[in-house]
């Protein structure tokens, strides 16, 4: 019975792999140059690049001084309210955000502006919690004799955080951000109903290129849903081999 | 203490404008409702079992393909989900299955497995091996009712609620592999959203928000009280 689960688990998991490679064959009558050069494409790319580092960045700068604030002042109020947002589907996230910003908006943010301020603001309170929970974990856990130590030698608060606490939170912060990447990315559901008609983001674009009947027959959505895999597959493939001396020099002091 | 009422304010305050405006109680699509409920309910069981049993596997294997199949499994958390969407519209459409109940379900359970096994090991590891070694020792079934069961009723409740709110979340994944003829309230609601309608689409949201609310209370009580039968059994 366990194995055959496990069997079943594995084959469900190399699923996502096995359509990498159909996305790979769907790909190649794709006309690269066409791709590379045509301006819609180009511009969905930067608003996409702009949407996922600003939301990103700040949901994990926010994330991680929460967990850090919640553990030390041991607020467990706070704490069980921080994940609420989590609970709410993303669409009616964005729901709520419109019906707070549209109709005049509060002051200069508005719905469905080309700045994509209402799509930010809605991934941060989405994303937030999440990285609320993966550092929350690793702040509970964390041995406060480093800080101590650090604060022994009269160490500026950032040097504390630098030396005592972030060796320890680069695994999660890892995981955390390419997470958040690959979610927030190359999604729908938010940028759709938030967004504006152009620049559209880069998973919006591909999905309505995808599913209207004007482009069904185009395999551009294919190349470039591939394209973005492999560029965070990449990114991940960097991050986790260029911290991986310290990430496995940071488990052995903490199994120690 | 003003920090800490200026951050709960921020986290509640999107949840302001649902008291902006009226609601307006309509009654929706039964199939929708009914395709809605199958689905989180099957979904979650499916997602239940197998993380549980996974972690479960992961804990005590000394197969030396474990860091690997380990990797495995999470890494579809780290490719984009429409990526996989696409390429799994290609799969499912090779095979037949664009526009059935059994491709939605495959594509759900992609979705959401990763992350239901994340929650199942964190759970186990929190737990640890010198506890629940004892466990080994009992048959399955006992092991399971007696022990596991009880021990990650909240961790199996979290995994619920987690595959609930992702299906939820789904308007293009199952409008695209669904190829619109499998309604579910997310479909239906987005049709609402995209018209003018808001007393509509705010009845809608409070759906949405509702139903992720009455699972976990249903599945708080009920893990509750099947604990404390198996409790009093054991007594």
């Amino acid at each position: 019975m366990l194995r055959s689960n496990v069997a079943l688990t594995i084959i469900v998991s190399l699923l996502p792999l096995a359509s990498l490679i159909f996305l790979g064959m769907e790909a190649l009558g794709t006309d690269w140059g066409a791709l590379f050069t045509d301006e819609t494409w180009r511009d969905s790319l930067f608003i996409t690049l702009y949407v996922v580092g600003i939301s990103t960045f700040l949901s994990l700068v926010i994330g991680t001084w929460l967990a850090r604030v919640v553990v030390q002042k041991r607020w467990r109020f706070t704490s069980a309210i921080l994940r609420i947002p989590m609970f709410v589907p993303h669409i009616a996230a964005a729901y709520l955000f419109w019906l707070l910003f549209s109709g005049g908006g509060i002051g200069w943010v508005e719905a469905n502006e080309r700045n994509y301020m209402t799509v930010i603001l809605t991934y941060i309170w989405k994303e937030t919690p999440f990285v609320f929970l993966m550092m929350l974990g690793t702040y509970e856990q964390l041995n406060r004799g480093y800080v101590e130590m650090a604060k022994t030698l009269q160490l500026s608060r950032f040097d504390q955080f630098k030396h005592a606490e972030f060796p320890f939170l680069i695994k999660p912060l890892l995981d955390s951000t390419w997470i958040l990447i690959a979610f927030v990315s190359f999604a729908y559901e938010i940028p759709a109903l938030l967004g504006v008609t152009y620049p559209k983001l880069l998973g919006v674009l591909a999905y309505e290129r995808l599913s209207t009947g004007l482009y069904l027959e185009a395999t551009e959505p294919y190349a470039v849903a591939l394209i973005w895999t492999c560029l965070v597959g990449m990114g991940v493939l960097v991050s986790y081999i260029l911290t991986s001396s310290i990430r496995r020099r940071i488990e052995r002091g903490v199994r120690r | 203490m003003i920090r800490q009422i200026l951050i709960i304010c921020l986290m509640l305050i999107p949840f302001f404008s649902l008291f902006l405006r009226i609601p307006t109680v309509e009654t929706e699509s039964v199939t929708a409702m009914a395709n809605t409920v199958g689905l989180t309910v099957i979904l979650s069981g499916v997602n239940v079992w197998l993380s549980m049993t996974f972690a479960w596997w992961l804990l005590w294997t000394e197969s030396r393909w474990r860091n690997a199949l380990e990797w495995l499994v999470f890494l579809p958390l780290f490719i984009p989900m429409l990526a996989t969407l696409f390429g799994l519209y290609l799969i499912l459409a090779e095979s037949g299955l664009i526009g059935t109940y059994v491709g939605v379900m495959i594509s759900l359970l992609v979705v959401t497995l990763p992350y239901s096994i994340r929650l199942a090991s964190n759970g186990m590891a929190v737990i640890g091996r010198p506890l629940l070694e004892q466990a080994r020792l009992l048959p399955f079934k006992r092991r399971i009712l007696f022990v596991l069961f009880p021990l990650f009723s909240r961790t199996m409740r979290t995994i619920a609620l987690f595959t609930t709110v992702i299906l939820l979340s789904q308007f293009a994944l199952i409008q695209l592999i669904g190829a619109g003829l499998i309604p579910t309230v997310t479909t239906e609601l987005y049709q609402s959203y995209a018209g003018n309608n808001r007393n509509l689409a705010l009845s809608n949201t409070w759906m949405l928000i509702l139903i992720p609310v009455l699972i976990y209370f249903l599945l708080s009580v009920m893990s509750r009280w099947t604990v404390r039968i198996l409790k009093g059994r054991l007594q």
